[in-house]
């Protein structure tokens, strides 16, 4: 009931229907998530193309001829759009609150699929309904050359357009990952579900796979706990000074790739040779120093630390990797060679996937012999793409907008 | 780095504020009191704008990487904000709000000092990497002084003395502030798509800073349905900040943070 005693379900509906028809289509998607035994049924190629066209000429049908009709008046209402808004908001919230995905989830959150919000059916209505209402309210706009409306178009369209071809399309995005070597041309991999996809189309062979280290961290550790002490940084380069918990700290030495021969460490360029240092440390409070090589060691190779005192010792960290990349030689099946180099942050395209870096033997670190890819395929990311700068175009509008009264 | 040490850089801001805010206070009595407040205030953000400067070339890598690193960001964003949005308005406690929360983080930077680590990730190597995080710290910064109207607001309602053209402002802030927001996330699923394989994987941090859009999507679909109800406008705006605050910091403290890949350097 409203204020001019409006009995609910009467027309024009407000936020109570609105809100209403909003919670029944979620508790409605929890239920079927609960009473379904499988999983929603992803949908590909081409179904997921005629689902989309049957949806556009739907809503394009209702504007047409139905929209002095009440109940599509009520579709393009801001009232509406605000329950869409909110419903949508709400199933986000629970997804930042709640682990998603996690493979140990069981009980009763996990049977109407509240750990996998996502692929839950309520999810599926939530949206749709946010798509449906998102819809109705830009045709009923209209597309006229006004400034105000051709930002409104961008940014209300531009949304849309992003959500619908992102969620049509999710289906169709193939994601697989596969180690490549040295020896032969892998055209074989594992896809997200754990399957393994026995013919990529490509074959993959790694030429060559190389790894940038930033200089490795010493740091003091208590003997017994483990524990790091130091709260500032050390780096061990040659030549670098550091004052450190009533130390003075020299590094005298410096080896990239360093054997211990004899308790002293040589550089030699050696499979497996871990970087190593040495070390010259003088208590401030006493003045006794100690000295010594630091080596982190490796898989092949002994570490080794340098005593401090009787709870304390100086060890040197593993390098962390500033860059690292695969030199690959990938093979078409019409006969095509491309070879080039794959960096983290920087993807090659190759017969319409796309290769990224993600890993190597993190054992054997700089020794890595083999390179793990992932190879991307989503057929809908030029839609999404489309979608994504009408967005950014209509936020330029919007900053325009908010600065009319010059802010900047 | 001796005499450009960060306490000595982020003392002598902090006192220069507190002098520009005195001056501007007692505006009335002091001649040209509005000018040397605004002078010192920019002094001081120049300062740290040095600092930071100077903090990106010896750290071989942009100093974006920590939340200790964003703070000193915000200490001069939010000046920056705040002294526009006090020369357009004339509302001094915009730039007095904006001043208390810069010294504020430069405060939590000199209690708890960071040792600037210069490693950084192959996967935060990227040029999307500084242009969004500087277009969600500019729009955090707006954000963050429009919820100023909003805390204000409610404590002035008890009052009945709040003024419907406050909230007109903080709407302009909220436009600002949510146009360089969609900019961020939309730069951050580029970003990520490079980086990542993929625009969107639902990471909690993605999923919060999409829950903080939608909130800022409501304000504005609500204040434009009803320009008066000002109590529900003012408590949304309010919401929507704390949303914005749990996905800025309050995420670490989160279950569902433990798998994130948004999780650097803490």
């Amino acid at each position: 009931m409203t204020k001019n005693n409006k009995v609910i379900w009467q027309y024009p509906w407000g936020y109570i229907e609105s809100f209403l028809i909003a919670i029944s289509l979620v508790v409605l998607g929890f239920s079927l998530d609960f009473v379904s035994e499988t999983k929603m049924s992803v949908i590909h190629w081409p179904t997921n193309l005629y689902i989309g066209v049957a949806v556009i000429i739907l809503l394009l049908l209702l504007h047409s001829f139905f929209k002095e009709k009440k109940i599509i008046k009520w579709l393009s209402n801001v009232k509406t759009s605000i329950s869409a808004i909110s419903i949508y908001a709400f199933l986000v919230l629970l997804m930042g609150l709640i682990p998603q995905g996690s493979p140990k989830a069981s009980g009763f959150i996990h049977e109407i699929a509240l750990t996998n919000i996502v692929h839950s059916y309520a999810f599926l209505f939530a949206q749709t309904y946010l798509l449906v209402v998102l819809g109705m309210v830009i045709l009923r706009k209209g597309i006229t050359l006004k400034p105000k409306d051709i930002a409104f178009f961008l940014n209300h369209f531009g949304l849309w357009l992003t959500l619908f071809a992102a969620s049509l399309g999710a289906g169709d995005l193939q994601r697989v990952s596969l180690t490549v070597n040295k020896s032969d041309a892998v055209y074989s991999g594992i896809n997200q579900k754990g399957k393994v996809i026995p013919d990529l189309g490509i074959a993959i062979k790694l030429i060559d796979f190389k790894i940038d280290e930033y200089s490795p961290k010493a740091f003091i550790v208590d003997n017994k706990s483990g524990d790091i002490l130091n709260k500032s940084l050390f780096y061990l380069e040659k030549g670098n000074k550091a004052e450190i918990m009533n130390w003075q700290f020299d590094v005298t030495e410096y080896f990239n790739y360093a054997v211990n021969t004899g308790g002293k460490f040589y550089s030699v360029l050696d499979y497996g040779a871990p970087p190593a240092a040495y070390v010259v440390a003088r208590n401030m409070k006493n003045n006794i120093v100690k000295k010594g090589w630091l080596s982190c060691g490796s898989f092949r190779y002994k570490g080794d630390f340098l005593e401090l005192s009787d709870e304390t010792i100086l060890v040197m960290a593993e390098p962390e990797p500033k860059k690292y990349s695969s030199h690959i030689k990938v093979y078409t099946e019409s006969g095509k060679i491309i070879s080039d180099t794959v960096f983290v942050n920087k993807p090659i395209s190759a017969n319409g996937w796309k290769i990224y870096q993600i890993d190597y033997d993190q054992e054997k670190g700089r020794w890595s012999e083999i390179s793990v890819l992932e190879l991307v395929k989503d057929p809908w990311i030029k839609v999404v793409y489309f979608g994504i700068f009408l967005m950014m175009l209509g936020a330029i509008y919007m900053f325009w907008v908010g600065n009319k009264k010059k802010i900047l | 780095m001796n005499i450009f040490n960060f306490n000595n850089i982020a003392f002598t801001s902090i006192v220069l504020w507190i002098i520009a805010m005195l001056f501007i206070l007692f505006d009335k009595k002091i001649k040209k009191a509005i000018l040397i407040g605004n002078i010192l205030t920019i002094i001081g953000t120049l300062l740290i704008i040095v600092f930071l400067s100077i903090m990106w070339i010896e750290i071989e890598r942009p100093p974006f990487r920590t939340l200790g690193e964003t703070r000193i960001w915000y200490a001069v964003f939010l000046p920056i904000v705040g002294i526009l949005t006090f020369n357009n308005w004339k509302y001094k406690w915009f730039l007095f709000y904006s001043l208390f929360l810069a010294i504020l983080f430069l405060i939590i930077n000199i209690l708890n000092p960071e040792n600037f680590d210069k490693t950084l990730m192959p996967a935060l190597q990227s040029p999307w990497f500084v242009p969004h995080v500087i277009v969600y710290m500019v729009s955090y910064a707006f954000l963050g002084v429009s919820s100023l109207v909003s805390a204000w607001g409610i404590y002035l309602l008890k009052f009945k003395t709040f003024k419907t053209e406050l909230l007109d402002k903080a709407d302009n802030l909220v436009y600002i502030g949510f146009s360089f927001l969609t900019l961020g996330l939309l730069f951050g699923a580029l970003w990520a798509k490079e980086a990542w394989g993929h625009y969107w994987t639902w990471d909690p941090k993605e999923t919060w800073a999409l829950l903080t859009w939608f909130a800022y999507l409501l304000y504005i679909h609500f204040r434009y349905r009803h320009k008066k109800k000002i109590v529900i406008a003012l408590w949304i705006l309010a919401l929507a900040f704390i949303i914005l605050l749990i996905c800025w910091v309050g995420i670490n403290y989160l279950a569902v943070a433990s798998n994130s890949v948004h999780t650097y350097g803490s």
